[in-house]
């Protein structure tokens, strides 16, 4: 246990030690120095860029949920005409790997005129990330007794008056779970980043970063400390709800 | 406060499976109807009809005179409680009660007003700020209640309400609700499977087996004169004996034959019954509480072997089986003939200080104006209603 926590945070305290240097000291192999952070901002908008991930991120995920939640409560819950196979398409588009289907998606989009700003990568994120939101919330809310539900009709309300009501309050370990995994995955990501959102004054931070790196002379210390100011909106998303995150991805299992 | 009435309702699902067949039933207002019978028999389809959650394939719904097949759940005004309470698990118990007031728009001050009067009725008064999963079985039980009564609803519905509860709770919570429905006099359609729970609640009780209803009547009727042999095989507990056997019935007598041994009993059935006047056909059905102890000596008896006994405390339960292997002598039809040649077994119910002992052989007799005929290939009732 110890080993393998060894092994996962080493390359986290090289993060950490190396952006606390300067260019020299990382060089030269001693000493530490805010040098690398002060002048990071002045290489790269900083916090332009965490502002657009967050943008990003947060529209992305909000659409997912606007677009799973409803799903996964008529998925689970109600009778009609080929659910199944309706569903079973769904969620087969999780198997398609987001490289396979980019040059077309971009055309796409491309002819929509949504390359430039936020719009176009919100689009792609929301649409890569739904098919798991509505299989998660499909799967949750199976779990979650249909006498809830009739209670709810007796008691007055309709279907949608039942989901944000009744069901969504209980789905609060579902939605942290698809809100954590999907924020991981939108944050970290450099592809749809880099294609879609052409606007360098609303390039995300991987952009920046990838930029920074790809200069003709990278100092490892600024890019080390970008990598941590990257890093830590995900962590600190992942802290705040994961003790949701299991039950979430478990609930259904032990029905 | 309204009447129920089904009307020819019958429920078809998919693979044509009749889940409810032509059931024609009637609540009247403040009345207790408590709908009875096996898993699969159609009660909870019927109830689910009522409140709106399932469509009726033909027949129609009234409640209060109007026919509601095609009114949404929300207008029919009828209050369900859910075997499993389905209580809203975020909400606390002031607002479960309150939802669906609120849901209808009532005030604020009004919501709190109907609610502490629930809560009062119920004895909830110190349990409002709690959450569901803070509150005890019967608790959540009269929570469930009070979100019912809250809305004074034009019916309630319960679908097996007390089936999570303890032995002891039940008791209390049957009492309870009983006190309740009688207090607010609402028309009530009680489902259970429990006829214990069915008799001691109903004003009436509805049989149904296989989606038919069987038989509507008081409690008192239900046991006493039963209409068919399921619903005498069902009502009681333990059941009723149902034995089959020749019964020759004379003009001031009956006798009936077990194998080789037989008895007759001293009563002018002819006039009640409609029974055979010799051969086979007729199910003879006896309380164990009506099955006594006799002399050797005294005629008219059985003598039947002690197979089993069960000390309960307050009565003991004796399972006999006759004393008698000689069925060679049985004519009729192959089921029929199937049906004498197995070992005839009956259970008494005894008092606590009978000393029983497993093969022990006893006499024992019915008394005459307890015993019940059947039809033993349509399970009707030989008894002219």
């Amino acid at each position: 246990m110890v080993g393998v926590a060894v092994i996962m945070l080493y390359p986290f305290w090289v993060v950490i030690i190396t952006s606390l240097k300067s260019e020299a000291q990382f060089l030269g192999g001693s000493g530490f120095s805010w040098l690398s952070w002060s002048s990071l901002t002045s290489v790269i908008p900083v916090g332009q860029e965490v502002l657009s991930s967050t943008i990003v991120c947060s529209a992305s995920i909000f659409v997912i949920l606007l677009v799973g939640l409803p799903a996964g409560f008529a998925f689970s819950k109600l009778r009609f005409r080929a659910s199944t196979v309706v569903f079973l398409v769904i969620v087969s588009a999780m198997m398609v790997p987001l490289q396979a289907i980019l040059m077309p998606e971009f055309v796409n989009v491309t002819k929509l005129g949504l390359t430039g700003g936020y719009f176009g990568a919100i689009v792609v994120y929301a649409s890569l990330g739904t098919p798991f939101s509505v299989f998660l919330f499909t799967t949750y809310f199976r779990g979650v007794p249909d006498e809830l539900i009739e209670a709810g009709i007796v008691d007055g309300l309709g279907y949608l008056g039942v989901m944000w009501r009744l069901i969504v309050p209980v789905a609060v370990p579902a939605i942290a779970t698809v809100t954590v995994l999907q924020f991981i995955q939108i944050w970290d990501d450099l592809l749809v980043g880099l294609l879609f959102i052409q606007n360098t004054g609303e390039r995300p931070i991987t952009v920046g970063l990838a930029v920074l790196a790809a200069g003709r002379t990278t100092s490892i210390p600024e890019l080390m400390a970008g990598s941590l100011i990257s890093a830590l909106p995900a962590m600190a998303v992942y802290l705040a709800f994961q003790r949701y995150l299991v039950k979430g991805l478990t609930m259904g299992i032990d029905r | 406060m309204a009447e129920i009435t089904f009307d020819s309702v019958t429920k078809t699902f998919a693979g044509n499976v009749r889940a409810v067949d032509e059931l024609s039933l009637h609540v009247a207002e403040g009345e207790c109807m408590v709908l009875v019978g096996p898993s699969g028999c159609g009660k909870t389809t019927a109830l689910r009809m009522l409140a709106g959650l399932e469509d009726v394939s033909s027949g129609t719904i009234s409640i209060g005179g109007t026919i509601v097949n095609n009114v949404l759940p929300k207008d029919r005004d009828v209050a369900m409680v859910f075997q499993n309470y389905a209580l809203y698990p975020h909400m606390s118990v002031e607002k479960n009660i309150g939802f669906s007031l609120k849901v209808r728009g009532d005030s604020k001050a009004e919501i709190k007003r109907k609610v502490d009067e629930a809560a009062s009725i119920l004895h909830l008064e110190g349990l409002l700020d709690r959450r569901p999963k803070a509150l005890s079985g019967g608790q959540r039980q009269r929570v469930a209640m009070g979100r019912a009564i809250v809305r004074n609803p034009h019916a309630f519905l319960m679908d097996e309400p007390l089936s999570n509860l303890d032995a002891k709770l039940r008791v209390e919570m049957r009492l309870e609700i009983a006190r309740i429905q009688r207090l607010l006099g609402v028309a009530t359609l009680y489902v259970t499977h429990d006829q214990v729970e069915a008799m001691t609640m109903g004003d009436r009780v509805a049989v149904l087996r296989d989606g038919k209803l069987q038989q509507v009547d008081t409690p008192e009727e239900l046991y006493d004169r039963p209409a068919n042999e399921f619903v005498a095989g069902f009502m009681g507990s333990p059941p009723m004996n149902l034995i089959r056997c020749h019964a020759r019935a004379g003009a001031d007598r009956v006798e009936l034959v077990f194998g080789s041994q037989s008895i007759e009993l001293p009563w002018n059935y002819t006039s009640s019954h409609a029974l055979p006047a010799s051969g086979l056909g007729t199910v003879v059905g006896v309380r164990p509480e009506d099955v006594t102890v006799a002399d050797a000596s005294v005629a008219n008896t059985l003598r039947t072997r002690v197979e089993r006994r069960e000390a309960l405390g307050d009565e003991i339960l004796v399972h006999l089986s006759l004393d008698d292997n000689d069925t060679s002598s049985t004519t009729g039809t192959s089921s029929a003939r199937d049906d004498l040649s197995r070992t005839v077994s009956l259970v008494a119910k005894m008092g606590p200080r009978m000393k029983v002992n497993v093969g022990d052989v006893l006499f024992v007799q019915a008394s005459p104006e307890h015993v019940h005929f059947f039809d033993a290939t349509t399970g009707q009732t030989l008894r002219g209603r």
